[in-house]
C-alpha cells in the first residue's frame, strides 16, 4: 500500500539518483535561463528608454522581493518593515555618496565618497538595522511580529521627514549618479556607442540592474538548497523540530533578518538610482505592502516566484501609465477613467484573491505545474493500477506548504 | 543492516542517562512528579503509561524543549536539564516526533539532511556563494544520508516531497532524520502509532537493528504494548505523572499497580488473572514472537 502510494505520487517515478545531495535536474531550466539572459543582454539594442528604465526599477524590486521572501516565505517571519530597510539603504547611499551643500533652504551634508562605497555602506547599514531588530523578531511570531515591525516604518517616516540634513526632509534629496572605477552610469563620461546605438544612462543602469538582480537570485537560490536554507525552512514548518535537530533558532532568525534587510538595503539603493532621488513617501507602509503582494503573488518561499511577483507588481503601474490611452478604463492624468496606479492596484487585489483561492503556491507554482505537465506525457497520472491510491495519499500537496509560511 | 557501521557491542562513548527526581509543572498542574529512572548504555528502554501519564512531557524534558522545575537529567558529563535543544542535539541526542514534524514541501533527502545540521558547518556566505567546501560537505553528507534512507527502506523515495508519502513512510522519515544526526541516544516518540501490523513489525525490526548495529541507547515511548514487551530491555511505567513501576517487561506486566493503571481498579480482579489478561491483550495487538509469558 505504502509503496504504491508513493510511486503513484507525481514526480516520484523520475527520482533515480542515489545520493541525497540533489535530484537529477532537467535541461529545460538552464536552457530557458540562457535564452532569457541573452534576450536581456541584447535588449538595449532594440527597445526604447522607457522599457530599460522600467527594467531597472523591476530589477531593484526583484532584489527586494527575494530578500523579503527569504524572511517571510522561507522562514515564516512576517515583516512589514521592508520599506524601512529600503529607506536605510537609500538614505545611506545618498548621504555617503552625495555632496554637501544643496539647494535653497536645505542645508544638506554628504560625504561625497565613491558611489560604490555608498552602495556597500547602504547594504551593510540596512543589514545592521535588521540585526538590531532581530532580538525583537526572535521573541515574536506571526501577526505579532508583523505589528512590531510596522513600528519601524513609522519611525522611518519620522526620521526621513525630520532629519533634513541627511535625508533632505519632506522634499527629499537627489541621488548621486552611480559609477564604478571611473565608469559613470550616466548619459556621458565616457560617451559610449554599441552597434551605433548610444548607450546612455538607461542602458548602462539596465546592465547594472541585471547583474545585481542575477547575483541576488543566485545567492538566494544557492542558500535555499543548502544547509542554512534547510534550517530556515524547517524553522517555518516547526520551530521545535528545528531546534531539536540542532538548529540554533535565535541565531538563525537573526541571520535571516540580517540577510533579508541587506537585500532590502540594496533594493533601496537601486530604487534611489532608478528614480534619481529619494523622498519620504517612497518608503511608506504601502511599499511594504506592495512587497508582500509581490511575494504572495509570486509564491511564498520560492526565489523564482519572488522574481515573477516583483516583475508583475512593479512593472504594471508603469506600463499602465505609459499606455493609458490604449488600456481600457484607464485614463491619463487629468482625464477620465482610473488613474494608472489605481488600476494597477485593482488588478493586484484581484490577482491576490485569485492566487490565494486557486494557486496558493503563486506564479511559481503555476510555472511548476506547466513544467510537470510538459515533462511526463501521462500528465502526471499514475500508470499502474493504483489510481485509487492517489486519492488516499496524504493530505499535503507539495505545492501547498509554502503558503502556510506567513501565518504559522 | 548494511548502512550504519557495524559495531556489535555497546559503543564506548554512550553513557547512561540518569533521570533523577524530575518534576515538571504547568501552572498548577504537575505533569511529572519526581520521576527517576536510568537508561543503561546500549539498551532499549521503554516508557509506557496511559494517555496523559506524562510520557511526552518526559521526552520534552530530555530533548530540552521543556524545563524541569526540579530534579536533573544527566548524560555523561552533560546536564540535559540545563541545555537548550540545539545543544542537546549537538552532543548526540536525537529525537523523532509522535506528530510528524517534517517539512512537507521538502523532499525526503532535504528533510534527512537537516539531521546533519550539527555535523556540518556551511554558513550563509559559504552556501550562498557555493564555496567548494560547502558543496563538498553537502555531497559527503548526502551519501551518508542516502545510506540511512536505504536502511529504512526510503532509498527510492529520496527525492519525493514528504507530503505525498504514506503515513507509514512519513513515520520512517521521522526515525531516519533522527538517525541522520548520528546519535548516541535515540528518543523515539511513538514510532509505530497509527501504523498497520506489517509496518509495525518492520519498524520494530529496524529499532532492534539500530541498537545492535550502532550500539547506542534507544528510549522509546510507545502505546503498542506488544511491541514494547518484545523489544524493550527495561520498562518504566508512568501514571498521572508518577513512576509506578520500573523493571523488565516481565516484572512490569505482573506489577499490580500497572495492572490497575491499565485496567482500572483491581478490587474485584484477581491480580494473576489480570496479569494474564493484560499480557494477552497486549500481544493480540500485534504479533510478538519473543513474548515472555
Amino acid at each position: 500500500m505504502s509503496e504504491s502510494t508513493a510511486t503513484a505520487a507525481r514526480g516520484a517515478t523520475r527520482s533515480t539518483g542515489r545520493t541525497a545531495a540533489g535530484p537529477r535536474r532537467s535541461l529545460l531550466r538552464p536552457l530557458l535561463l540562457a535564452v532569457v539572459l541573452l534576450v536581456a543582454l541584447a535588449l538595449p539594442l532594440y527597445v526604447e528608454e522607457f522599457w530599460l528604465r522600467t527594467g531597472f526599477a523591476v530589477c531593484g524590486a526583484v532584489v527586494g522581493a527575494i530578500g523579503l521572501n527569504l524572511l517571510v516565505g522561507t522562514t515564516g517571519q512576517l515583516s512589514l518593515a521592508h520599506a524601512f530597510f529600503l529607506a536605510v539603504g537609500a538614505v545611506t547611499y545618498v548621504f555617503v555618496s552625495g555632496e554637501s551643500g544643496g539647494l535653497g533652504l536645505a542645508d544638506l551634508s554628504g560625504l561625497a565618497w565613491p558611489p560604490v562605497v555608498g552602495m556597500i555602506a547602504g547594504v551593510l547599514l540596512a543589514g545592521l538595522a535588521g540585526l538590531l531588530f532581530s532580538p525583537i523578531a526572535a521573541r515574536l511570531r506571526g501577526i505579532y511580529l508583523g505589528v512590531a515591525s510596522l513600528g519601524l516604518v513609522f519611525i522611518g517616516q519620522h526620521v526621513l521627514n525630520s532629519w533634513t540634513q541627511v535625508t533632505g526632509g519632506f522634499n527629499g534629496r537627489s541621488a548621486p549618479e552611480f559609477s564604478l572605477f571611473g565608469f559613470t552610469f550616466g548619459n556621458t563620461d565616457p560617451d559610449l556607442y554599441v552597434l551605433e546605438v548610444p548607450f546612455r544612462e538607461a542602458e548602462r543602469l539596465w546592465y547594472l540592474g541585471l547583474v545585481l538582480a542575477l547575483g541576488a537570485y543566485l545567492f538566494a537560490r544557492n542558500l535555499l538548497r543548502s544547509r542554512p536554507g534547510r534550517a530556515l525552512q524547517t524553522l517555518r514548518d516547526s520551530e521545535v523540530a528545528a531546534s531539536v535537530m540542532g538548529v540554533n533558532v535565535q541565531r538563525y532568525k537573526a541571520r535571516v533578518f540580517l540577510v533579508s534587510s541587506m537585500y532590502a538595503g540594496l533594493a533601496g539603493v537601486m530604487y534611489a538610482l532608478s528614480i534619481g532621488s529619494i523622498a519620504p513617501e517612497s518608503f511608506g507602509l504601502e511599499v511594504s505592502i506592495l512587497y508582500l503582494a509581490m511575494i504572495v503573488l509570486g509564491g511564498l518561499g520560492s526565489v523564482g516566484g519572488a522574481v515573477l511577483g516583483a516583475l508583475f507588481v512593479s512593472a504594471l503601474p508603469l506600463v499602465f501609465q505609459r499606455y493609458a490611452d490604449v488600456v481600457p478604463l484607464v485614463g491619463g492624468s487629468g482625464e477620465g477613467g482610473l488613474a494608472p496606479g489605481e488600476a494597477a492596484r485593482f488588478l493586484f487585489g484581484l490577482a491576490i484573491i485569485l492566487v490565494i483561492l486557486f494557486q496558493p503556491a503563486g506564479l511559481a507554482g503555476l510555472a511548476d505545474r506547466f513544467r510537470r505537465r510538459g515533462r511526463d506525457p501521462g500528465g502526471g497520472r499514475p500508470t499502474s493500477a493504483s489510481a485509487a491510491a492517489t486519492s488516499s495519499s496524504t493530505t499535503a500537496v507539495p505545492s501547498d506548504p509554502p503558503a502556510q509560511g506567513s501565518t504559522s | 543492516m548494511s548502512a550504519p557501521a557495524a559495531a556489535a557491542d555497546v559503543r564506548s562513548d554512550v553513557p547512561p542517562v540518569l533521570v533523577e527526581g524530575v518534576t515538571v509543572r504547568f501552572g498548577a498542574i504537575t505533569a511529572l512528579s519526581e520521576v527517576s529512572f536510568t537508561v543503561e548504555p546500549g539498551t532499549i528502554h521503554a516508557i509506557i503509561g496511559p494517555n496523559g501519564a506524562g510520557k511526552s512531557t518526559m521526552f520534552n524534558v530530555l530533548s530540552g524543549v521543556y524545563r524541569a522545575a526540579e530534579g536533573q537529567v544527566r548524560f555523561g558529563e552533560h546536564r540535559l536539564d540545563r541545555m537548550r535543544p540545539y545543544q542537546i542535539a549537538g552532543i548526540g541526542v536525537a529525537r523523532s516526533f509522535q506528530n510528524i514534524a517534517l517539512s512537507a514541501g521538502q523532499t525526503v533527502a532535504e528533510n534527512l539532511m537537516l539531521g546533519r545540521h550539527h555535523l556540518t558547518r556551511a554558513g550563509f556566505v559559504a552556501a550562498g556563494l557555493r564555496l567548494p567546501r560547502a558543496t563538498r560537505e553537502g555531497r559527503v553528507h548526502g551519501e551518508r544520508v542516502a545510506e540511512i534512507a536505504e536502511f529504512l527502506e526510503l532509498g527510492d523515495k529520496l527525492h519525493t516531497p514528504v507530503g505525498v508519502l504514506s503515513y507509514g513512510d512519513q513515520k520512517r522519515v521521522e526515525v531516519a532524520r533522527a538517525l541522520c544526526t548520528e546519535p548516541r541516544l535515540l528518543l523515539l516518540d511513538e514510532p509505530v502509532a497509527g501504523m498497520n501490523a506489517e509496518e509495525t513489525d518492520r519498524m520494530a525490526e529496524a529499532v532492534v537493528e539500530i541498537r545492535s548495529a550502532l550500539g547506542i541507547s534507544v528510549l522509546l515511548v510507545e502505546h503498542d504494548m506488544g511491541m514494547v514487551m518484545s523489544l524493550a530491555d527495561r520498562v518504566t511505567v508512568l501514571d498521572f505523572g508518577r513512576r509506578i513501576a520500573d523493571g523488565t517487561p516481565a516484572e512490569v506486566q505482573r506489577d499490580p499497580e500497572v495492572i490497575r493503571a491499565y485496567l482500572g481498579s483491581g478490587d474485584e480482579i484477581d491480580p494473576a488473572e489480570a496479569a494474564e489478561a493484560a499480557a494477552s491483550g497486549a500481544s493480540s495487538s500485534s504479533e510478538t514472537p519473543g513474548m515472555p509469558s
